[in-house]
């Protein structure tokens, strides 16, 4: 009788504790439910590096955010693929992995999702911004939670002028493309192609990427006396559905060089109409818009001879360039569109660099290496990636030229050129 | 310096740009007319217009000018069916209630989510061999794909006063935006004219929208600066009235094509809006409401 009433106080005694089991176990189920996945990776895996990834796949920069993702997410899968990179406090190399976040093209949300990437999601460092709006407000963060942040898509100086130590910028200055775009003009005009004098007028998008735009030319125009005068500039807010006023207001101005700067969309709407306006400059170009596959898809033929100072062109002659073409038509079935998958695969290279210089996946050294890194066989024109200074890549520009039969050369500089610019327009 | 050829160009844009405004507003007066219901989902409505010419266009090589007239029946049925759907079960007013101001935005933000799982984010555009010719007459241009939208629009604004004028459907209409007590009182249905009338506001959004395909790229979310013109347009023009729409539109347009000539173009939507506050001010009734109170007075 005492031995069964001492094996029933025993049954209970372990009973109660195997309930006390139980309900711990399902308490640490239950938290690992509600702690980010993200979060729960980088705390938990010692063999991967995490990189936030924050760039648009909808909303109005959908298109090039996406292209720009499928560059990041190649240049990981390549590296990869070589087995990671190697870090020297770990002793081992260690895989890259992509945290994305869509901001649906929104500046604030973009802002919000850099913050959570950096702050409670640990990430070791976070790339994107596409576009100069996304961009500038993602970049107050870096400084913030001293992580540091690459713009793929972003150009503008203003973003780089701040004095922050955390922030890169994969794409060179604006101002500089501005300044490209009216020398390669005045090389034609060199050539005799154009008459000295000619009038030049302006459309830019209301954006600190608008006002590099027009400070690069006016720069130019300014120290190059003689070759063109700027009789008409103004500003336009992006997304406008009608650019008719500020056409009129164009060829008002008897120009004989049309420049805009605008974004995809607004290339498009503005050229349609535009072209249904009957305008007919010797020189048309849209900045760093132009041989984009949507254009020619919504405008024909109306795309042909634009002219677009990009970062990056499919036509580069370096062998760098060919291989990149090819692993990312194997990647994603078709050819990069433009330059948007170009800086961004160079930006994780670069990354990836500079945590192998390192040494380590700390903040402040990583930060410390991107600002002395230097990718040689840079699929950038010049093939050679080095942030500045303040943070920004600087090298040159490549001016296209779209040409009848979906055809698009690169018209300048001479020793990359693959076919003769076309101007005046025909 | 503007020249006479400058000013002619300019005016015929306005001219073009007005007939576009006006067919994209009118779907909204009638609505508003009949039932006083003040049509947020009109923006999604355009949008799905949009979508059905590049689809017709796609698929069956239907150009989207004639798509837009087959716009016409599908989207009067489509509205009958909303109506019958969702908007006869709200709280009858004569005035604008906060129940159908947030179902019609409601029922935009579903028309724009269907849009996106369908079509995705991505711009599109038609284009066909009209989009990008134009007709010189010596110093004038025209492009002819906006005198083609600009007639198209003119003559349904015609063909829906017409019908508004002389049917009994029209008479109906006018009737219950009169008065709707006593329009009801002398035999008129007014679920049955609620329910046309609602259907008629819907064809004539997607017609607009259909039309507008020809001219901007579209995505989900197109309409929705066309839908704050339409309310300049419909508050200028008088809140009930087609002849009013088709003044607001030439008001609208004039003023916004002209004033670009003394402020720069980044502040051109603050046109609209600011001409509607002028309105609001000093014509609450519109400028058609001024005109009838001028004619009494005389």
């Amino acid at each position: 009788m005492r031995d069964l009433s001492l094996f029933c106080a025993g049954f209970r005694v372990g009973f109660r504790a195997l309930r006390g089991g139980i309900a711990v176990a399902l308490l640490f189920s239950a938290t690992s439910v509600l702690v980010p996945e993200s979060s729960r990776a980088t705390a938990a895996a010692d063999d991967t590096i995490s990189i936030g990834v924050v760039l648009p796949t909808t909303g109005r920069e959908g298109k090039p955010g996406q292209f720009q993702k499928e560059g990041i997410e190649l240049a990981i899968k390549k590296i990869n693929e070589a087995g990671g990179v190697f870090v020297k406090d770990k002793g081992k190399k260690l895989l890259l992995k992509e945290v994305f976040y869509d901001d649906g093209s929104d500046p604030q949300k973009s802002a919000s999702l850099a913050e959570r990437a950096m702050s409670s999601d640990h990430v070791t460092a976070v790339v994107g911004g596409y576009s100069t709006q996304l961009g500038q407000a993602e970049s107050v963060m870096a400084d913030r939670y001293q992580t540091p942040w690459i713009a793929t898509g972003a150009g503008a100086t203003a973003i780089f002028s701040q004095g922050y130590q955390y922030a890169f910028g994969a794409l060179s200055p604006v101002e500089v493309l501005g300044a490209t775009t009216v020398e390669f003009i005045s090389k034609l005009v060199d050539q005799g192609k154009l008459k000295r004098g000619l009038r030049v007028a302006m459309a830019v998008e209301n954006t600190d990427h608008g006002v590099d735009y027009v400070g690069g030319v006016k720069e130019w125009i300014a120290k190059h006396p003689g070759y063109f005068q700027l009789v008409f500039s103004e500003n336009f807010e992006l997304g406008s559905t009608d650019f008719s006023g500020l056409l009129q207001k164009v060829k008002a101005s008897k120009a004989d060089i049309y420049l805009a700067d605008a974004h995809l969309q607004d290339y498009i709407t503005m050229h349609r109409q535009y072209l249904q306006s009957g305008m007919r400059h010797q020189v048309v170009s849209y900045g760093a818009r132009g041989p984009e596959s949507d254009a020619r898809k919504a405008l024909g033929a109306g795309t042909d001879y634009v002219f677009a100072g990009i970062w990056w062109s499919q036509r580069l002659p370096y062998p760098q360039v060919a291989k990149f073409i090819a692993d990312y038509k194997q990647f994603t079935g078709r050819e990069p569109d433009s330059w948007y998958a170009a800086t961004s695969h160079e930006a994780i290279r670069a990354l990836a660099a500079a945590i192998e210089k390192a040494g380590t996946t700390n903040h402040a050294a990583v930060r410390n290496a991107l600002h002395s890194v230097e990718l040689k066989n840079s699929l950038l024109p010049g093939g050679v990636l080095k942030f500045g200074v303040n943070g920004q890549a600087g090298y040159p520009f490549v001016i296209v030229q779209n040409k009848p039969g979906d055809k698009v050369d690169i018209v300048y500089p001479k020793e990359s050129a693959t076919g003769e610019p076309i101007a005046p327009r025909p | 310096m503007m020249t006479a050829a400058d000013f002619l160009n300019l005016l015929i844009a306005a001219l073009m740009l007005a007939g576009i405004y006006g067919a994209m507003s009118v779907g909204m007066t009638v609505i508003y007319g009949v039932m006083k219901i003040v049509n947020l989902a009109h923006a999604g409505f355009m949008m799905m217009g949009a979508y059905f010419a590049y689809e017709l266009f796609q698929r069956f090589n239907i150009d989207p000018l004639f798509g837009a007239f087959l716009a016409l029946p599908v989207f009067f049925l489509f509205g009958m069916a909303i109506h019958w759907l969702l908007v006869r079960r709200l709280p009858k007013s004569d005035q604008p209630t906060l129940s159908s101001l947030l179902l019609m935005f409601g029922f935009w933000l579903v028309l724009q989510n269907v849009a996106y799982l369908t079509w995705g984010n991505t711009d599109m555009s038609i284009l066909t061999p009209h989009t990008l010719s134009v007709i010189n007459l010596g110093p004038i241009t025209i492009s002819t794909l906006r005198l083609v939208v600009f007639a198209a629009a003119v003559v349904s604004m015609a063909i829906l006063q017409l019908i508004l004028n002389r049917s009994w459907f029209g008479k109906s209409v006018r009737a219950l935006i009169q008065n709707p007590y006593a329009a009801q009182i002398t035999g008129v249905d007014d679920q049955k004219i609620s329910r046309m009338a609602f259907g008629l506001g819907t064809a004539f959004a997607g017609f607009a929208g259909a039309l507008l395909s020809m001219l901007y790229s579209f995505n989900p979310d197109f309409g929705r600066p066309f839908l704050v013109r339409s309310f300049v347009i419909i508050v200028l023009g008088g809140l009930e009235s087609v002849p009013g729409v088709a003044f607001g539109a030439l008001v609208l347009a004039v003023v916004e094509t002209f004033s670009i000539l003394a402020v720069p173009a980044g502040y051109q939507p603050a046109i609209s809006f600011a001409l509607l506050v002028v309105v609001l001010l000093l014509f609450p009734r519109g400028l058609a409401g001024l005109m009838q109170k001028k004619w009494r007075a005389a």
